[in-house]
């Protein structure tokens, strides 16, 4: 009987460590966001000066909008990594077509905008109907966009960014425009992904692509749709970017590439496509831009920022896969 | 009574909430076969997993070749002879067949390196025992999943096993593939060998098994002697109550013509197939492994393009070219391979039983929860399904449970003509009569059907006219009256021509 007993007990305890294994895997980037602000709280008690924290959540903000886009993409099993070639495109197009002139730049953006769909097009279109994997098709776009923008430039960008763009610098305590932006962009696509048949269809086309074909979605169609919003995302983040230097820079938006990747893989979106979704990639934002600020404030190198970003992207992936093996 | 090979003694196991298996307790002696039967979701399939050591059971003792087994690894369990062929199966696509079967075990040169002559003549050599024309040098990705189920036999076989388990090796495998499953289970036994059969189809477990053993809702219900068990005794025990399993039948007349394909042909087996398929019937499909049903299933849908011929509603000009386009024409495929065409696994039940209606759900692209909640609470009772919400995920689904959501999700969108491709496949009989009498639902509201099954009886049942397939070519046409098992055996293996001049 006391075996009996004891053997429930045991059986009970598995059951807890599935139910722990899923915990983790839906919820644990929420909890490493809240221990990360633990360990501010402690190290870098700045972090929470209003100030700070206004910085903080606009380059969120400009990192979050490039993400929302990495994350659609990611859902259907891509990757794109063409969105640093389209900061600087976006640069330099709202500088040539704005030229100083405030009334330009809604044609401006508008021609970035269109520029930027072109290039998602053709990122979609090489994925699904040349079948190159995403990797290096948008890799391969990347290199074009670059060369394409030094091309059209010589080197040296010509033109003005209009100064009305600095409008993206208005904040009222801490909600500043890009803030505003990020946070009601994620309203609208966490709805799409959740709420409308297109979202649907997104994660069905990641999670089983035959099956979804089967089931009479328009598979490609999709697949390039994705594409082509990852690019305006971009376009969105790099008058972001623009708006806040207001010159054109060369180097713009450098890294928010790849940070754009990490805080949706951190976040808990699978590079396999069809799991994940837009709130765990704000979280990932978050940690991603709390570590890179903590370690401004400490005074580390800025060598140390990028070993402890790895750290936190090996450590997620490593987790999540572990929550994922089950029983 | 000789010792028992195998013990398992107070077995429990649960999977986050859901309580699979309740102190279960199951023993073989050498060298019989044993049945294992129950409803989807019984927990038959766990309870090998545990065996094999893919999970570890909450509770309970595994005594095997008279030594308690402790903690070990899948490999450790193999190599103690246990051997596992599992009902999803699991082989890797992009190696060859021989590859496969060898998997871990390939045999060496004496200098230690892979010694391919021997990997292919061994492959080859167990593939003809099982009397399978199939090349061991075509990579698993090419193969269907009947092919697919035949190559894990073979690859449960060359690991010399002392007890093999087989968890629903039948589900798609028909005539003489089967005969030829069967001599090999009764030579195996013949050598000692110990067999644990899983299978809905009750026929089989009559035929082969010396003992069965009965689980209901994850707890034993009964172990008993072949002999002192029929047919109607054995339902009851599975599904609790008496089931009087007659195939329904419709009394209405032939309706229109619905569906015509004129000498269709595709890249792959597919040779020239025309049929015609009228509204409010059901056309059975029969045929061997490897005849083409399943490519014209595909074919019919657009799923594979065509290099000759024409498919069309009657009375229309050809309307599609893919699968979008026929089912917005009102053409549905039920696919055979649930796990890798049918089922979106990281997905809810809900997600995955609304996807090919979602148009018709939302408005403005937005999808009206409440109804899409409704539909699948429909779905659930309607076809039984045994889920912990719909919001589970259906990879955790038993086999059958996940065939019963696809099935779903193609009957909510109430097609003109749907093609069922092994629509009962790992489906309990509870469960199987239940979509026997949808399926004449939908003849009455003069929907066509066209069901491809390797399960003879069911074709026969179910079906108002018969195509046999061979070699990608219709072999012949039957009508209910004069179907009969030896009469499409005959067609699906000396095909049209022969079968007539004998
Ligand atoms: N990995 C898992 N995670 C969660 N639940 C599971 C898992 N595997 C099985 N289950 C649940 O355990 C129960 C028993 O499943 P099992 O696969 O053993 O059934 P079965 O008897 O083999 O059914 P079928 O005839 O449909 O194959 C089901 O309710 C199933 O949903
Ligand atoms: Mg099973």
């Amino acid at each position: 009987m006391a075996l009996a007993k004891r053997k429930s007990g045991l059986a009970l305890s598995r059951d807890n460590r599935w139910r722990l294994r899923k915990f983790v895997a839906d919820y644990g980037v929420y909890i490493a966001l809240a221990i990360l602000l633990l360990v501010a709280a402690v190290l870098t008690p700045k972090l929470f000066a209003v100030d700070t924290i206004a910085v903080v959540m606009r380059q969120a903000a400009q990192l979050g909008i490039v993400a929302i886009g990495q994350t659609l993409v990611l859902l259907v099993a891509g990757l794109d990594l063409s969105v640093g070639g389209i900061f600087i495109m976006t640069s330099v197009v709202v500088a040539e077509v704005g030229n100083g002139r405030n009334e330009m730049i809604a044609p401006a953006i508008l021609t970035a905008l269109a520029l930027g769909a072109l290039v998602g097009l053709g990122n979609g279109l090489l994925v699904t109907k040349r079948r190159v994997p995403p990797f290096v098709a948008t890799l391969g776009m990347l290199v074009l966009v670059k060369g394409a923008t030094q091309a059209y430039t010589r080197g040296v960008p010509g033109g003005f960014v209009p100064e009305a763009l600095g409008i993206v610098n208005q904040s009222w305590f801490v909600l500043s425009v890009p803030l505003a932006l990020w946070l009601g962009l994620n309203a609208i696509f966490i709805f799409v992904l959740r709420g409308t048949s297109y979202g649907r269809r997104v994660y069905a086309v990641g999670s089983n692509i035959e099956a979804a074909r089967l089931s009479g979605i328009p598979v490609d169609a999709i697949r390039i749709s994705v594409y082509v919003l990852g690019s305006l995302f971009a376009v969105v983040s790099g008058v972001v970017l623009t708006g806040y230097v207001l010159y054109v820079d060369r180097f713009i938006g450098s890294g928010l590439d790849l940070d754009s990747i990490a805080a949706a893989v951190v976040g808990g979106t699978a590079f396999i496509g069809g799991r994940g979704g837009l709130l765990g990639t704000i979280a990932g934002v978050l940690i991603i831009q709390i570590l890179s600020t903590m370690v401004v404030l400490l005074g580390l190198d800025v060598e140390v920022q990028f070993i402890i970003k790895g750290l936190v992207i090996l450590g997620a992936v490593t987790l999540y896969s572990v929550a994922a093996t089950e029983a | 009574m000789s010792k028992p090979i195998l013990e398992m003694r107070g077995i429990s196991k649960s999977f986050a909430g859901v309580q699979a298996l309740k102190n279960v307790s199951f023993r073989c002696q050498a060298g019989l076969v044993y049945g294992l039967v129950g409803e989807n979701g019984a927990g038959k399939s766990t309870l090998m997993k545990i065996l094999a050591g893919v999970y570890k059971a909450d509770a309970g003792d595994i005594i095997y070749k008279g030594m308690p087994r402790l903690s070990a690894s899948t490999g450790e369990i193999i190599a103690s002879g246990i051997s596992i062929i599992y009902q999803e199966l699991a082989l890797v696509p992009q190696m060859s067949v021989a590859e496969n079967i060898f998997l871990g075990r390939e045999p060496r040169t004496s200098m230690g390196l892979l010694d391919l002559g021997r990997l292919y003549a061994r492959s080859d050599e167990l593939l003809s025992r099982l009397g399978v024309a199939l090349d061991t040098r075509s990579l698993v990705s090419q193969l269907t999943i009947a092919q697919q189920q035949l190559v894990e036999i073979a690859k449960a076989l060359s690991q010399d096993a002392d007890l093999i388990v087989m968890d629903e090796p039948s589900a798609i495998l028909a005539g003489s593939e089967l005969d030829q499953l069967f001599d090999i289970i009764a030579a195996l036994k013949a050598q000692g060998v110990t067999i644990i059969y899983i299978s809905h189809r009750l026929e089989e477990v009559f035929r082969i098994a010396d003992e069965v053993t009965v689980l209901k809702d994850g707890e034993v219900v009964d172990s008993r002697p072949i002999g002192q068990l029929n047919r109607h005794t054995l339902v009851r025990l599975m599904v609790g109550r008496s089931l009087d399993e007659i195939f329904p039948q419709t009394d209405h007349e032939q309706g229109d013509l619905a569906l015509i394909a004129d000498d269709i042909a595709t890249d792959t087996i597919l040779d020239g197939v025309s049929l015609r398929l009228h509204a409010g019937e059901i056309l059975g499909i029969a045929g061997m492994v490897g005849s083409g049903r399943t490519e014209l299933a595909r074919a019919l849908f657009g799923a594979d393009p065509l290099t000759r011929g024409e498919v069309r509603l009657a009375g229309a000009t050809p309307q599609w070219k893919t699968p979008s386009q026929a089912i917005r024409a009102g053409v549905a495929l039920v696919p055979e391979d649930r796990k890798s065409q049918g089922l979106f696994t990281a997905l809810s039940v809900r997600i995955n039983v609304t996807i090919p209606i979602l148009s018709r759900l939302s408005r403005l692209g937005i999808v009206r929860r409440q109804t899409e909640e409704q539909v699948v609470e429909d779905a659930r009772q309607r076809l039984s399904i045994v889920m912990t919400s719909p919001e589970q995920e259906t990879q955790y689904l038993s086999g059958g449970n996940q065939q019963k959501v696809v099935l779903a999700k193609w009957l909510e969108t109430a097609p003109a003509v749907i093609i069922l491709d092994e629509p009962t496949r790992g489906v309990d009989v509870g469960a199987k009569f239940e979509i026997y009498k949808l399926m004449r639902q939908l003849n009455d509201r003069g929907i066509a059907i066209i069901m491809i099954s390797s399960e003879l009886p069911e074709v026969i049942g179910m079906s108002d006219r018969i195509l046999v397939m061979n070699d990608g070519r219709v072999a012949g046409e039957l009508l209910r009256e004069n179907a009969d098992e030896e009469r499409i055996i005959e067609l699906a293996t000396l095909g049209g021509a022969e079968a007539q001049s004998a």
